[in-house]
């Protein structure tokens, strides 16, 4: 026989509860950081833990640990943007953010059966849709459910759709809009059902607040194998511009080098200081030196 | 004969494709036509047999040369006249009809379907074709032993015997004949004549479903007609039920007091026969619907219904596909979708064994069955790295390289130079010759098929693009490459 004691039977909830008598502590409510920290345990209390969706990690533990619950929330909308391209040009970030989103959408894959709602609205004047057999790299393509609209209403309106369909692993719209209203919408939708939402954006969008992440991809130069001009892996600049419930970082906008290895099928943080733009070029002239001699 | 060989006799012969299809169609049409005289009507099963076996079948049997139908109008030839003057006026007017409509047909009438077929089809004089009462043992005598309906093995061997004629068979002892040839020659003989039954499988036509509600009144509100409608689908889907169907797609028409219809209809990408269901999709639809001063008539009518295939989730090979688009709901979500973006806009992607990039990935509405497990993947390891991002229609690009067969130092797309600093490639494709090109021409024989190299290429920007180049490097008169570029697509 097994005594339980009373404490068992307390939701984990009760901890959080905890938190707002150590705000009478006069000596912690004067600290900013404590407050800060305080404020986002009640947010995350209150939204996250109700909901009690799990986290699917990035695949990346440097990026997993400042997320919150070490990875990213299942049944919550995450923003996916491309980078601002230099000096006006068109669609430069387009394909590494595509490639990043699908590294999600397949992380999500993973986790559940059931098929991938893929909504989009074709830009005006040059449409390049997503191209099944590198997606093949991330997910399976016969999984996915592409749906065109015209309109960016109906874009969301497929999303919020998809989300509420229980035969639906995971959902992401592809659109130029930032619409403060469906982004509520969404994670509402999302919250309720626990099937997480992507949105993807072929360029910087104004910030909203309703995402729990949202992430800036550019592509960055890839390495080439010494000597050569060859195109290695596949490498993105990911910034995180915004963590809600995540833990703090140190920078004002946590960054990383990242890299696709195409035959492993995973990503990877590249050290910047070694194998970065400068520490290529270290290496190439040493190449050369050892050619010379 | 082959095509050659009648050209070099006719020169000035004038040649179509034959289409099976399109004969198979025609003759059913036919057939239903015929409904006219009487609802047993059949398509001559041994034309369709012979029509199946290939473009040399056609020239002596088939739905082309020598397609058949046959009719059964017992008890039905009184309202042309009595009697035998009926069974004739009948006959007469049928081919009346049909050469009124071009049709060049024989017809024949006998009291079994064996004779009347040999007679059609042999019979010597326009006064045989009909056959009186009891007659079919002396009409048949005469006619060759190709009347039997027989396989032409065994026509070749009676031919050899000596046997032309069906009359020839008569007195010859039975059981000596099954030995030597087994029963059909003697199945079919005493079809024709009468001694043994054969059976008709009528073509029928497909049953109609649709219910209908008339009103005492003129309803106009949009709830009346949501609830009139709710009692059309729950008629339907009983009828459903017991023919064993689900509609593809309702249409629901409202009869206006002022004389006109409004109509609207939806799809659904599998048969369905799931009363709220089908509510569900139709209230999207409700609304585009115009009462305008009431509506005394509701027709619900579904003209695409399919054999039920029931829930799936029992056999392990359909539980996978249940799994991927089944029976959680994503159905009815693709369902829903496509009523709203239009059938054409929800799709799954099929891969397509192809070289050309643009034909590798297929978009298919969502009742075709998706892509096998790992289909995506094999495919996509037979090919190199492809972009995430295609573009539909490849963009024209100014490039500058120093050797031709290099790859790009800058390129220009949209007024912005991209300056290449690392790049893969070429990779050539060549076009697919086999295929014919997209204006229905076939690529000339013996010629080298057009080419495309493939290069991936990184700007200084860290941007990857797909490029090619449409052809090899050749200079023109004028001392400029002809060869031009394309962006075609944006790698990850």
């Amino acid at each position: 026989m097994s005594i339980i004691s009373p404490s068992a039977f307390a939701p984990p909830v009760a901890s959080r509860v905890a938190a707002p008598q150590a705000a009478n502590d006069p000596a912690a409510a004067s600290a900013p950081t404590s407050l800060r920290e305080k404020v986002r345990r009640l947010e995350r209390a209150h939204s996250v833990q109700r909901a009690g969706h799990a986290a699917v990690p990035t695949g990346l533990p440097a990026i997993d640990a400042l997320l919150p619950e070490g990875g990213l929330l299942t049944g919550a909308l995450h923003e996916v943007e491309a980078g601002a391209a230099p000096s006006g040009r068109v669609a430069a970030h387009d394909g590494a953010a595509l490639g990043f989103a699908a590294h999600l959408m397949g992380r999500f894959a993973a986790r559940t059966p059931g098929t991938l709602l893929w909504c989009r609205r074709p830009s005006g004047v040059f449409d390049a849709p997503p191209y099944a057999p590198a997606l093949a790299a991330w997910f399976d393509p016969a999984r996915l459910l592409v749906v065109t609209a015209r309109r960016d209403e109906d874009v969301f309106w497929a999303m919020e759709e998809g989300l509420r369909c229980p035969g639906i692993a995971a959902v992401l719209g592809e659109t130029r809009a930032a619409d403060a209203t469906a982004g509520r919408r969404l994670s509402l939708a999302a919250e309720k059902s626990g099937v997480p939402a992507l949105l993807l954006r072929p360029q910087p969008a104004p910030p909203q607040s309703v995402c729990v992440t949202r992430w800036r991809i550019a592509s960055a130069p890839s390495r080439s194998t010494p000597g050569l001009h060859d195109i290695g892996a596949p490498r993105w600049r990911l910034e995180l511009r915004r963590n809600r419930f995540g833990a703090p970082s140190t920078a004002e906008i946590p960054s990383w080098l990242v890299e696709w290895n195409d035959e492993t099928h995973c990503l990877a943080v590249v050290s910047e200081t070694l194998h970065g733009s400068t520490g290529a070029r270290f290496e190439e002239s040493l190449f050369e030196e050892r050619m010379v001699s | 004969m082959r095509l050659a060989d009648a050209r070099a006799l006719v020169p000035d012969l004038i040649t179509t494709a034959g289409e099976p299809q399109a004969d198979q169609r025609l003759v059913e049409t036919i057939a239903n036509w015929c409904d006219r005289y009487t609802p047993w009507v059949a398509i001559d099963p041994l034309g369709g047999a012979l029509a199946e076996e290939g473009a040399e079948a056609c020239s002596a049997g088939g739905f082309g040369g020598d397609a058949g139908l046959l009719l059964d109008v017992t008890g039905c030839a009184h309202l042309f006249g009595p009697d035998e003057a009926g069974e004739r006026a009948l006959l007469a007017d049928l081919v009346a009809r049909l050469a009124r409509h071009d049709f060049t047909c024989r017809a024949a009438m006998a009291d079994t379907a064996g004779a009347a077929w040999a007679l059609a089809r042999y019979a010597e004089r326009q006064a045989d074709l009909f056959c009186p009462r009891h007659g079919q043992r002396t009409a048949l005598a005469a006619l060759p032993v190709e009347g039997l309906r027989l396989d032409a093995p065994i026509l070749e061997t009676f031919v050899k015997l000596g046997l032309r004629r069906i009359g020839d068979l008569y007195p010859l002892p039975r059981a000596p004949l099954t030995r030597r040839f087994g029963d059909l020659p003697l199945i079919r003989l005493d079809q024709a004549l009468g001694v043994r039954d054969e059976v008709l499988e009528p073509q029928r036509p497909a049953p109609a479903f649709r219910t209908r509600l008339a009103f005492v009144e003129p309803i106009g509100r949009a709830e009346d007609i949501a609830a009139a409608t709710s009692r059309l689908l729950a008629a339907l889907c009983r009828q459903f039920e017991q023919a064993g169907v689900g509609a593809r797609k309702l249409e629901i028409s409202l009869y206006r007091v002022d004389g006109s219809v409004d109509r609207t209809a939806i799809g659904t990408s599998r048969p369905n026969r799931d009363n709220p269901k089908l509510m569900k999709l139709f209230e999207e639809k409700l609304g585009e619907l115009d009462p305008g001063f009431g509506v005394e008539l509701m027709i619900l009518a579904a003209p695409e219904v399919e054999t039920w295939s029931g829930t799936q989730d029992v056999l392990p090979e359909a539980g996978a596909l249940a799994l991927s688009l089944g029976s959680d709901g994503t159905v009815d979500l693709a369902d829903r979708l496509a009523l709203r973006l239009g059938p054409e806009n929800v799709v799954r992607l099929l891969p397509r064994d192809s070289h050309l990039p643009e034909r590798v990935q297929v978009a298919a509405t969502v009742s075709i069955k998706p892509a096998a497990d790992g289909a995506w993947r094999r495919l996509a390891g037979l090919k190199g790295a492809r972009p995430t991002r295609l573009l539909q229609r490849p963009e024209p690009v100014d490039v500058t390289a120093f050797v031709p067969d290099d790859p790009p130092s800058v390129f220009h797309w949209r007024r912005h130079a991209h300056r290449i600093v690392r790049a893969d490639g070429p990779e050539r494709i060549a076009d697919e010759w086999w295929r014919p090109r997209p204006d229905g021409s076939r690529p000339p024989a013996n010629t080298v098929p057009p080419v495309r190299d493939y290069y991936r290429v990184e700007d200084d920007d860290g941007g990857r693009f797909w490029l090619f180049r449409d052809g090899p490097y050749t200079v023109a008169a004028n001392g400029r490459p002809t060869a031009r570029w394309f962006l075609h697509g944006f790698c990850a």
